[in-house]
């Protein structure tokens, strides 16, 4: 046993140093930082977005104007909501009331639009159920009062809160263009902005234009609308929404639902009916509860961190699917190095293929254990350092980890898959003088591996179904589709069955990567033909 | 003598229908440094690649140090395979000790001889350098001080001296010899002659995997009958006709037409085969007496290099044009 642990701790040395293991270690945390912090720095980065109304039928443009000002309102809400947090007075009844809901889970916490947990919903709230609301928030006289009674909570010296940009703004119609012109004529003249050839009049930055929205003016005719209705053909006379940035739909959403709203008030008062008894009856709303029966009675509400349990075995298998490639393609690459640089003769004068490989096997698991061990602890310290009502969904998920049996799961099938797949790697390796033959026999090993990558979406989905089952028991994929499953309780037959099964093909295919490990390892000149192998497998050891 | 360090008895290799050795016998005395010569192609790599039990031999048997197999042993044997890589990313010193202590050392044991060779052999500014930084004759004396670290009893080194310059080519002789001094078994594959000459107290010929010669570096000059070698513009007649001369071949120029024609014309090599008990001393008496005027007269006993030419040469074309 000496030899191998030798072997072992040579390789751990060598590959902790080498770049890919440090950027294999590095790139998760990296990534989940990015997940935790991206959202708030691309609304940041955002620019504010410009915008061009034309609205030739005199109908919506009131309506467009108020739901961006709702838009910026809020956006002004979240921010002070943050703001106040920052700055609250330590002693302050606020502060005292805010550290008593760190301790409570995030359904406990009242709505406040001073909570910064909570803010972002309430707004939402406010906007579907009482506009009203959002609109007097929005007026100065309102604002100057509400800056003026958080004054007294707040830390003395502290800096002015400064008012966040909007999101967007309208912007006038470039000199030049005529805003009666018919919409064909106005989209000529404004492609060179929308396509960023000519920039908008004045300074500052936010100088392109974003998008431009014209509203022809008969937009309300019934015979148009029936052709609108049908959906069939380009929107000839309808509402055009131009822009050159597909991806951000916030904006035309935002314009698509407040025309349309205005436009089926108008609808309601041409039938005779009250707008606003109409909108009452509309937001009418009876409560909607999803229960799971795995709870334990009197709890079957399901709750976040239900849903992070169910989802959080996507991002292991993620996790196994790169540890386990990573690793054994470095067991590849030690293997051909050994083989090309010939220093597998001396090192086969001082051990049997059989403690080499052995070696091999223990030293890249070590290098992959703590791999995996550095990704969990960033994990933890990442989810740590964002704890605070702010960050509730990180404080689940941190509970569902330390709870649930994942990280063991993880652990054992992390060992079995890696096993299973270096004993592969390994015969590639002992046959292969070059990186570049080997890259012929990866090909098909990349194709089957690609298989749990595919599926990992769809399995929480029918998790003891009928796909998840059969995936489960091909040696292949058993530890990404069980890392799958495990959230959803699989039948006890198929969680052991599946680990009984894994073991006796792990020790199958380490038995035969052996025999071919021992004759490849030697071998030089062309890669053996399949049928050559074969009979290597057939052969005495 | 002691018993032997090594003993091969009819070992047969094939490869499929081609045999790369043939009923190889042999006996390594301990202590002794053991010359493996052959053409390239002639079954030495393959040879000790069944000495060290890394390949398996279709029929024969294999003693080293007095055991049926050399893995029994392996931690006694020290081995410098022909192709020779190191990890590039170790330290010279890391690799040595690395490979000492799979061969038994414990590690700061290891450690300290890997230092202690490294210094011995000129290499102390390079301990903590990478192998990949190294020159190629650096690494090659790196590889070699890895496979004699652990002080093996036996030292198999599979083509030594190839890839060095003369300087370090002498290092590496003189790491053969330190070993011998210290009555460890050396045995060395090569296809210099020179070295095996210099250094060797046995030799054993292979050609196509099969033994040609095996004795001691005279005993393999005596395989060839003895010559002199002048160079004259005289006629030879009188020295052909002498007893003990048995025939006389004229050698190419020696150094192209220019050196020729300094000499003036009608100068000629020639080579004397001459009575195994001749007098060489005799033979230059007669070239004074016969007025034969001389601008070489060479005695000198026939060299390893002529004895391999004679006895493999053949062979060993043959083997370069397939």
């Amino acid at each position: 046993m000496r030899t191998p642990v030798l072997v072992a701790i040579r390789e751990y040395l060598e590959n902790i140093r080498t770049k890919g293991f440090w950027i294999g270690v590095m790139l998760f945390p990296v990534l989940i930082l990015i997940a935790v912090q991206a959202p708030r720095f691309l609304e940041k980065a955002t620019p504010v977005r410009a915008l061009v109304l034309v609205d030739q039928s005199g109908l919506f443009e009131e309506a467009i104007e108020q739901v961006l000002a709702r838009d910026f309102t809020k956006r002004r809400s979240i921010a002070f909501a943050r703001y106040f947090e920052k700055h609250l007075a330590p002693g302050s009844t606020y502060a005292r009331k805010r550290d008593r809901h760190k301790e409570r889970s995030l359904e406990e916490v009242p709505a406040s639009a001073l909570n910064p947990a909570r803010a972002e919903e309430l707004m939402d709230t406010l906007e579907d159920f009482s506009p009203q609301m959002l609109d007097l928030l929005g007026t100065e006289a309102a604002w100057r009062q509400q800056l003026a009674a958080a004054d007294r909570f707040l830390a003395p010296h502290r800096p002015a809160f400064v008012n966040p940009e909007p999101r967007f703004r309208r912007v006038p119609l470039p000199s030049g263009l005529d805003p009666g012109a018919p919409a064909a004529e106005l989209v000529q003249g404004l492609r060179p902005y929308l396509l960023g050839e000519h920039k908008l009049a004045g300074s500052g930055k936010d100088r392109e234009l974003f998008a431009a929205v014209i509203i022809p003016p008969r937009v309300r005719e019934p015979k148009l609308l029936a052709v609108l209705g049908g959906g069939a053909g380009p929107a000839a006379g309808g509402i055009e929404y131009w822009s050159t940035n597909l991806a951000d739909s916030d904006l035309s959403s935002l314009i698509e639902r407040a025309v349309n709203e205005e436009y089926r008030r108008l609808e309601y008062e041409k039938q005779g009916l009250d707008a606003a008894t109409v909108r009452k009856v509309q937001k009418a709303h009876l409560p909607f509860q999803t229960m799971s029966p795995r709870k334990a009675a009197g709890k079957e509400e399901v709750s976040a961190a239900d849903v992070i349990r169910q989802y959080a075995p996507i991002a292991f298998v993620y996790l196994l699917f790169i540890g386990i490639f990573t690793i054994s393609q470095m067991l590849l690459n030690n293997t051909i190095e050994e083989k090309s640089n010939r220093i597998i003769e001396v090192l086969l004068s001082s051990v049997t293929a059989g403690e080499l490989m052995m070696g091999k096997l223990l030293g890249i698991a070590a290098i992959g254990l703590t791999m995996i061990g550095a990704w969990i602890a960033a994990l933890f310290a990442v989810l740590a350092l964002h704890r605070g009502p702010e960050a509730e969904f990180v404080d689940q998920a941190l509970g569902v980890l330390v709870t649930s049996n994942l990280l063991p799961l993880f652990a054992v099938y992390f060992l079995l898959g890696y096993l299973f797949y270096a004993g592969i790697f390994l015969a590639i390796g002992s046959i292969c003088n070059t990186l570049k033959e080997a890259q012929n026999f990866m090909g098909p090993m990349l194709m089957l591996m690609m298989v749990p990558l595919v599926t990992m979406f769809f399995i929480p989905k029918d998790p003891n179904g009928t796909l998840a089952t059969v995936l489960s028991w091909i040696p292949f994929y058993t530890p990404f589709v069980m890392m799958n499953r495990a959230a959803a309780d699989p039948p006890l037959f198929d969680q052991v069955g599946t680990i009984v099964l894994m073991v006796l093909s792990t020790a199958l295919v380490l038995w035969l990567a052996g025999k071919v490990f021992r004759t490849g390892i030697l071998r030089t000149g062309q890669p053996p033909r399949l049928l050559e192998v074969v009979r290597w497998l057939k052969g005495p050891a | 003598m002691t018993t032997a360090a090594l003993v091969l008895d009819g070992v047969t290799k094939n490869y499929g229908s081609f045999r790369a050795v043939d009923e190889l016998s042999l006996e390594v005395p301990t202590g002794s440094i053991y010359g493996f010569l052959g053409p390239n192609g002639s079954g030495k790599t393959t040879t000790l690649r069944i000495v060290l039990e890394i390949l398996k031999p279709t029929r024969g048997t294999v003693a080293v140090l007095g055991r049926p197999s050399a893995l029994e042993v392996r931690h006694r044997i020290g081995y410098l395979p022909e192709e020779k890589g190191l990890y590039k990313k170790m330290k010279a010193w890391a690799i040595i000790a690395y490979f000492a202590s799979l061969k038994g050392l414990d590690r700061r044991t290891a450690r300290a001889r890997a230092y202690e060779l490294l210094d011995r052999y000129g290499l102390e500014a390079f301990r903590e350098a990478r192998t990949e930084a190294l020159s190629k004759g650096m690494q090659q004396k790196v590889q070699v001080l890895a496979s004699i670290a652990h002080d093996p009893e036996l030292v198999i080194l599979d083509e030594p001296f190839s890839g060095l310059d003369p300087v370090n080519q002498e290092v590496m002789e003189e790491v053969i010899r330190d070993l011998a001094r210290r009555h460890r078994t050396v045995l060395f594959s090569t296809h210099v002659m020179q070295h095996a000459e210099r250094i060797c107290d046995r030799i054993l010929l292979i050609s196509k995997g099969r033994k040609i010669f095996d004795g001691t570096v005279p005993e393999a000059r005596r395989r060839i009958p003895r010559r002199v070698r002048i160079e004259t513009a005289d006629d030879i007649a009188p020295l052909t006709a002498r007893p003990d001369v048995s025939s006389a071949v004229l050698l190419p120029p020696d150094d192209g037409a220019e050196a020729a024609a300094q000499d003036g014309p009608g100068a000629h090599r020639w080579e004397l085969e001459v009575a195994e008990d001749a007098d060489t001393q005799a033979i230059l008496e007669a070239c004074f007496q016969n007025r034969i005027r001389l601008k070489q007269f060479d005695h000198s006993e026939p060299s390893l290099h002529d004895v391999f030419v004679k006895l493999v040469g053949a062979d060993a074309r043959e083997a370069g044009r397939r």
